[in-house]
């Protein structure tokens, strides 16, 4: 193994342990923030294999995020194990998405866009009009997460299944990115034709990666659910999904680990500016100019100044700090075996 | 191998290939030259899957081919090297050469996901297969480069390589010389007469007559669509048709082997 592997290695080992230990520490709000981060961070990394190794844009990753949170919900609701809710909202997220997937991902570019985003307006508009979903008000009184009658009753509980589904999140991603279906993946946001001519099944593999982002956020939606105890339409504005756009983008796009350093970042970005805005003597309209002019301020930034995003930018400085300790050899380049892209090329779009 | 049966394609009422006739035999290599706007893209593209004929039979090993889809095609061995570079970015080149085996392996989604058993042995067959072709075109020594990085010859092996790793059957370069310098053109031919040598069919549509003529067995010349006439290289130099065709055209004439 290489040295910036290495240190790549121990620094996410020490992010996942000092993730696994601070729940012990944090108050009350702070979970909830924790959670949120991490809920985000699932449906990130969706974002991230979807536009940043496979080269589709979706500017409505929050309906699946929706739909993984109704699923769970309305299982709960009705008395069903909410377990089985926990496992279902992925599972009915992904499928939904194949469906909706087979005329939509026959788009490109921004029309692709735009019919994700309308997915999304019409599912919210949809879902306030089902009586069965609570309409407008939304869903109540879902039940917390638990197993026959041990409860997850403490925000405590919730950070450490936060914790835990996003390692699981983040390893599929990377098991997947790193196999023979990730490298049909990232040929394909390249040249669909060249891939689908070296045997690559395009339609499909567009499919499968939009149907396993989906799945990501809606484990995190299901999450969600059983942690307010309650979801309505509002719950997932359009906002939301050019959110997870914005970590995305923010983090590095076609990273693994971008996606996290991304949510982490806007989520208390937008908490503390959140919590200035609401400041006495601030004009009540602050909280909300705050959070929209933070995206598009880091959006704008990113762009400008760190066009791979935070991780890959972040990833080169070590890279070159280490290089400059050791004489240079011609041709150094780091031979990965598991390119996971964590510093390789600018993003697909 | 491959058998071409009065194909025609038009765009917008005009005729980009017109009743053309091809037979290609197991183990030959088959030039198709022609000027500018002869059709010859359109051949290639109605071979390769990425355009449909609106009229006649393309028939590979026997079985009907036209509608069946580029990937079905490629597991079914049949392997492109495009025109320009058409490389996978943000991909080190061995990986691009290896996503040229997806033809012919499994694995899929789930499979990676989970780390499935088969799927080591698959990942490493794969590997060594990719290996094996970037031998083959000399370019180990660039196996971990960023792929796009490569110089323009490099690249063009490079996708060599990939449709070698697929382990094709028939080979469909797309004016691979094109934009090459000299020396890159030298072991570009090279390889072509290599793999030949192997027994591999292929089909080389190239702009340069020059490097058709001293690499193929048997050479059909397009004009305007239509096949103008079909024979070794030495008889399409004597053609009159070929020549006027050529030297009308004001392409390609003086560039005669």
């Amino acid at each position: 193994m290489n040295a910036p592997r290495m240190v790549g290695f121990v620094l996410g080992g020490l992010v996942a342990v000092a993730a696994l230990l601070a729940p012990l520490v944090l108050s009350g709000s702070q979970l909830t923030i924790y959670v949120l981060l991490g809920t985000a961070a699932m449906v990130t990394v969706g974002v991230s294999l979807l536009m940043g190794y496979a080269g589709q844009v979706s500017l409505g990753q929050a309906a699946f995020y929706a739909i993984g949170g109704y699923t769970a919900g309305l299982m709960g609701v009705h008395g069903l194990p909410t377990v089985a809710g926990l496992v279902c909202a992925p599972l009915v997220a992904g499928l939904l998405a194949a469906l909706v997937g087979i005329p939509i991902m026959r788009l490109r570019g921004h029309y692709l866009a735009f019919a994700t985003l309308a997915f999304q307006l019409i599912l919210l508009s949809v879902v306030g009009q089902l009586e069965v979903l609570g309409g407008d008000i939304g869903l109540q009184g879902i039940p917390r997460l638990g197993i026959g009658s041990a409860q997850l009753s403490n925000t405590q509980s919730y950070a450490w299944l936060t914790w835990a589904a996003t390692a699981l999140v983040l390893l599929i991603a990377r098991n997947v990115i790193t196999s023979r279906a990730g490298r049909g993946l990232r040929a394909l946001a390249t040249s669909e034709i060249a891939a689908e001519s070296s045997g690559v099944p395009v339609a499909r593999y567009k499919l499968a990666v939009f149907a396993l982002s989906a799945a990501f956020a809606g484990l995190a939606g299901g999450i969600y659910a059983f942690f307010l105890g309650y979801i309505a339409p509002g719950s997932f504005p359009v906002l939301l999904s050019f959110e997870f756009v914005v970590m995305a983008v923010v983090g590095g796009l076609g990273t693994i680990w971008g996606p996290v350093v991304g949510a982490a970042v806007i989520t208390v970005l937008v908490q503390v500016l959140n919590s200035l805005g609401t400041e006495p003597g601030m004009p009540p309209y602050a909280s909300s100019v705050f959070s929209y002019a933070v995206y598009a301020l880091l959006l704008v930034l990113t762009l400008l100044f760190l066009p791979r995003g935070l991780l890959p930018t972040a990833t080169e400085w070590v890279r070159r700090a280490l290089r400059g300790r050791e004489p240079p050899a011609a041709g150094d380049r780091p031979a990965a075996a598991v390119p996971t892209g964590d510093a390789s090329g600018s993003p697909a779009r | 191998m491959l058998d071409v049966r009065q194909v025609s394609r038009s765009f917008g009422g005009v005729f980009a290939v017109r009743d053309v006739t091809l037979s290609v035999a197991d183990g030959e290599l088959r030039g198709i030259i022609g000027p500018n706007g002869a059709g010859k893209s359109t051949l290639f593209n109605l071979v390769s899957g990425h355009l449909q004929p609106d009229g006649g039979t393309v028939r590979y090993r026997g079985a009907r081919l036209e509608r069946r889809s580029p990937h079905r095609r490629a597991r079914d061995g049949i392997a492109i090297v495009f025109q320009g570079a058409r490389i996978f970015r943000r991909m080190t080149a061995v990986e691009n050469v290896m996503v040229g085996a997806h033809g012919h392996t499994r694995c899929g989604f789930v499979a990676g996901a989970l780390r499935l058993p088969g799927q080591h042995r698959e990942e490493r067959a794969i590997r060594d297969r990719a290996w094996e072709a970037l031998e083959q075109v000399g370019l180990t020594a660039w196996a971990h480069r960023e792929a796009e990085s490569l110089p323009l010859g490099q690249q063009r092996q490079l996708q060599v390589a990939r449709a070698l790793c697929g382990e094709p059957r028939l080979l469909l370069l797309d004016e691979p010389a094109s934009g090459l310098r000299a020396a890159e053109r030298e072991a570009l031919a090279a390889l072509v007469a290599e793999l030949h040598a192997g027994g591999l069919t292929m089909l080389l549509i190239e702009h340069d007559v020059g490097f058709v003529t001293r690499l193929a067995d048997r050479v059909t010349v397009l004009d305007l669509g239509e096949v103008i006439a079909e024979g070794t290289p030495e008889e399409i130099g004597r053609d009159e048709r070929v020549i006027t065709a050529y030297l009308g055209d004001g392409a390609g004439g003086d560039r005669r082997a």
